[in-house]
């Protein structure tokens, strides 16, 4: 304990837990707290009166089904992504109303309606959230469904390691949610600035929330990396030879390998922030033998890697949805695969291009910023083959393909701005602009366009109804609106030298550009009203929008030949493949709807409560860290040892469907998806292990 | 996929375990690691032999780990860990060495210290 010095008080028992943490006198904080309780407590009712609790748990949460946790893991990012948005709403509103001297203040403000520690804690949270806990995790979600499917496997190489994946994100997920309501979050922005995270500078549990909930957010990505990689190499069916994988699953290989090499360096990063806060050691700091320069990089060696860990899914939801609705085969497959695996290369020797301003020599920056150039090209590559595949397509603009192109266009603008940021001498002037936060929101949009596209494109594949696409065309059309007003302004207000991170902003010309932002995010608000009854609609008529195997009609790749939606068991016979686009060449070949003459018994992964039990407890790990209170933290993290320890007795982990239970399933047609109204067989069998 | 009904015990990698190699491996990583907590905080060696020094003991916990933890080698079970290991020095080699690039070209422009010893300090 007195390794550092703390400021406050702390007892054995509650560490620097106390009563005053939680109750505020703020109104904004008060009235996000009465909304979520509100909102917490409305669900939780819900659930109680439908009598959905035992349901929840023994279909969801205990589950290791691949598609269930690849739902869950999008469903966490979504909901974090709302939060976000909130978040953003609250940052563009704010430096709306505190422009110029005579900008009035409110509630506890000089300017504007949130005092400087407020603000700083919600652009941080802001940031946080978006990147790890939003975008990450549907991604995640995203290659955990659609990947097994693609390569016409039963489930991921690790079914258990998998579920302790999504446990553990949601725990991180916790943390930051939590920090709303106990205590407060960290306000040193998403990237942590250093010295400001040392523990004289920023004496609260804000840091440690921030450093908490990403250190135990990325253990669980980290060994969700390790699971798609085993899974993609080792769990393809016969004839899914490595040059007729599907682009999405060569993107998800090389996404994962980069987060495998790259999590660790954020792990030691803030392993050793850690130590600094909580051991009293001296890393970081700016005397004592301390470098705090050191964080600055090992976190960009960490956070340039991570943004494309981000964009090469995306780059492969647009290289699926493109083809599909442009009824042509990939221009350029190859090519395609060569430019993925280009990028994640170079991926590895650009970080520095974050801190060009540091101070490095000159050699070194022209280094960095050749390398960061040369990214283009394969980029470049990319852009070519999607539009020549477009190039007299016979193009169909339902909303996946909307999004898709969408997705394209950012990426035209998302890209040359960061060329520009990339010449050391501009970036001498627009460096921690506001134009550097429109270059990275254009790149990380084109992130958020694909994955609508992506959700819109395979929600019939693993519901089994298509979103209502009226209602979704409208989400996009507003989404787009939004982004164009609230970024074009933004370029506009960095070549006008606002920079990035004020509560107030001192210079009345701006005035007009940021209302121009605020409209662009009233048309975000809208856009989120249409994508809840875009969801609403689409539930009510589910009957109308049914779909068969090949949902769009033009499908190309693998999944598309499994039935929507996709039974438990995936494919009801292992399949074998012929072709690349193997659903396009069952269809050319006239072999659709052909069934399994046999079947054979199918192996599926018992669900437990192991992981959910392990997500729960690291949370309590990282809930005492924070606070303090070692008992908490130290039990929780035996108890974690020792469910795993438990866990690794079990022997009857897999429950086995007769081959009769799955041709009568296979031949009534019996919806065996995965929202059932009956209890699903493989969680029938593993009742007693609950 | 087949179903995985044989038992886990006969698996190729946990035939390897060894409770002794398991035990050596621990107390072998863990007491290099302690050496090396020990000279940092002692102060004893001047800044470069105190460089190499740490640095010779990560490799020497590294290796511990990888033979006695891990027992990679060339066999067929662990062929795939030891390419993969393998493959990470290159990554190892880049941001290392880029980074100790940087702060060779960083500290004279930025560090007090620096500027002392070379007089006239920033060129920037
Ligand atoms: C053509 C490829 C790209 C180039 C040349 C490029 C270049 C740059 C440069 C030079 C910076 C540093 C600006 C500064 O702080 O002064 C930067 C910042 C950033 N870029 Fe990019 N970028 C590219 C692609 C991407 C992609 C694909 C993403 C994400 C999906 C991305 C996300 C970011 C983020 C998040 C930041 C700023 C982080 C922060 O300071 O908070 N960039 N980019
Ligand atoms: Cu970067």
């Amino acid at each position: 304990m007195s390794l550092v010095h703390l400021q406050g008080s702390w007892t054995p028992w509650l560490g620097r837990l106390t009563l005053s943490v939680i109750l505020y006198h703020n109104g904004i904080v008060d009235g996000a707290f009465v909304f979520a309780a509100v909102t917490g407590i409305v669900i939780l009712g819900v659930i109680t009166y439908y009598r959905k609790w035992g349901y929840l748990i023994r279909e969801w949460i205990t589950s290791l089904d691949h598609k269930k946790i690849g739902v869950m893991y999008i469903l966490i990012g979504l909901v974090m992504m709302f939060r976000g948005f909130i978040d953003a709403l609250m940052i563009r509103t704010q430096q709306m109303m505190a422009d110029g001297p005579d900008s009035p203040g409110h509630l506890q403000a000089l300017h504007g309606y949130l005092p400087p520690y407020h603000f700083d804690q919600i652009y941080s949270s802001h940031g946080t959230i978006m990147i790890l806990f939003a975008v990450t995790p549907i991604l995640v979600g995203l290659m955990n469904l659609i990947v097994p499917l693609q390569i016409g496997a039963r489930d991921m190489a690790f079914p258990y390691l998998n579920a302790v994946s999504l446990w553990l994100t949601a725990a991180g997920a916790g943390l930051v949610m939590a920090s709303l309501f106990i205590g407060d979050f960290s306000h040193a922005g998403w990237i942590g600035l250093i010295p400001l995270t040392e523990l004289p500078y920023s004496p609260g549990v804000g840091v440690d929330y921030w450093m908490w909930a990403i250190q135990i957010g990325s253990v669980g990505t980290t060994l969700g990396t390790v699971n798609l990689i085993a899974t993609i190499v080792k769990m393809r069916a016969p004839g899914m030879t490595w040059f007729r994988m599907p682009i999405f699953t060569w993107t998800a290989l090389s996404t994962n390998i980069i987060g495998l090499t790259a999590f660790p360096v954020l792990g030691v990063a803030l392993a050793l922030l850690g130590c600094d806060r909580y051991l009293g050691t001296h890393f970081y700091t700016a005397g004592l033998g301390g470098n705090l320069m050191l964080f600055t990089d090992l976190f960009w060696i960490w956070g340039h890697p991570e943004v494309y860990f981000l964009v090469l899914p995306a780059f492969g939801i647009i290289s699926e949805i493109i083809p599909t609705f442009s009824e042509r085969p990939l221009f350029g497959y190859i090519t395609m695969v060569a430019a993925t695996f280009a990028i994640a290369g170079i991926s590895w020797s650009v970080w520095l291009h974050h801190f060009f301003t540091m101070g490095a020599g000159p050699d070194v920056n022209g280094f960095f910023s050749v390398a960061t150039m040369l990214v283009g090209i394969p980029t470049g590559v990319k852009v070519f083959n999607w539009a020549f595949t477009l190039y007299r397509g016979r193009l169909r603009f339902d909303t996946p393909m909307l999004w898709a192109v969408g997705a394209v266009f950012l990426l035209l603008v998302g890209g040359l701005t960061g060329m520009m940021l990339a010449i050391p001498p501009i970036n001498y002037t627009i460096h921690n602009s506001v134009f550097v936060v429109a270059h990275f929101h254009c790149m990380v949009l084109v992130v958020a366009f694909s994955i609508f596209g992506a959700i819109a494109y395979w929600f019939p594949k693993v519901f089994g109804f298509r979103l209502d696409e009226h209602n979704g065309k409208r989400v996009f059309a507003c989404f787009s609106l939004g982004t164009f007003l609230v970024f074009a302004a933004m370029f506009a207000l960095g070549f006008m030298g606002m920079t990035r991170r004020l509560d107030y902003l001192a210079d009345p010309h701006w005035k007009p550009l940021l209302i121009v932002e605020e409209i662009g995010v009233f048309f975000y608000c809208v856009a989120c009203y249409y994508f809840f009854r875009m969801l609403h609609v689409s539930i009510r008529d589910r009957a109308k929008n049914r779909v068969g195997a090949d949902a769009w009609g033009t499908g190309r790749s693998p999944e598309w030949i499994a039935r929507s939606p996709v039974p438990f068991y995936n494919f009801a016979a292992t399949p074998h493949f012929n072709a690349l686009d193997e659903a396009a060449w069952r269809r050319g070949q006239g072999l659709s709807d052909v069934a399994p003459r046999d079947y054979e018994p199918i192996a599926t992964p018992k669900n437990t409560i192991a992981p959910p039990l392990i997500g729960a407890l690291a949370f309590g790990f990282g809930f005492g860290m924070v606070w303090r209170i070692w008992w908490m933290a130290g039990l929780s993290l035996i108890a974690i040892i020792g469910v795993v320890i438990l866990r690794s007795f079990a022997t009857e982990t897999e429950h086995v469907i007769s081959a009769e239970q799955i041709r009568s399933m296979e031949t009534t047609g019996s919806s065996v998806g995965i929202v059932t109204d009956h209890i699903s067989p493989p969680v029938a069998e593993a009742e007693a292990f609950l | 996929m087949p179903a995985h009904s044989t038992d886990p015990l006969l698996h190729p990698e946990v035939r390897q375990a060894s409770i002794l190699a398991y035990g050596a491996g621990f107390v072998a990583s863990t007491v290099f690691m302690a050496i090396a907590l020990v000279i940092t905080l002692g102060r004893v060696l001047p800044y470069l032999g105190l460089l190499a020094a740490i640095s010779a003991l990560a490799m020497l916990a590294l290796l511990a780990q990888v033979v006695l933890l891990f027992r990679l080698d060339l066999s067929e079970t662990q062929l795939w860990k030891t390419v993969s290991l393998a493959l990470v020095i290159p990554l190892f080699v880049l941001s290392i060495g880029l980074t100790g690039w940087m702060f060779h070209t960083l500290y004279p422009r930025t560090m007090l210290h620096f500027m002392a010893v070379q007089g006239s300090g920033s060129m920037m």
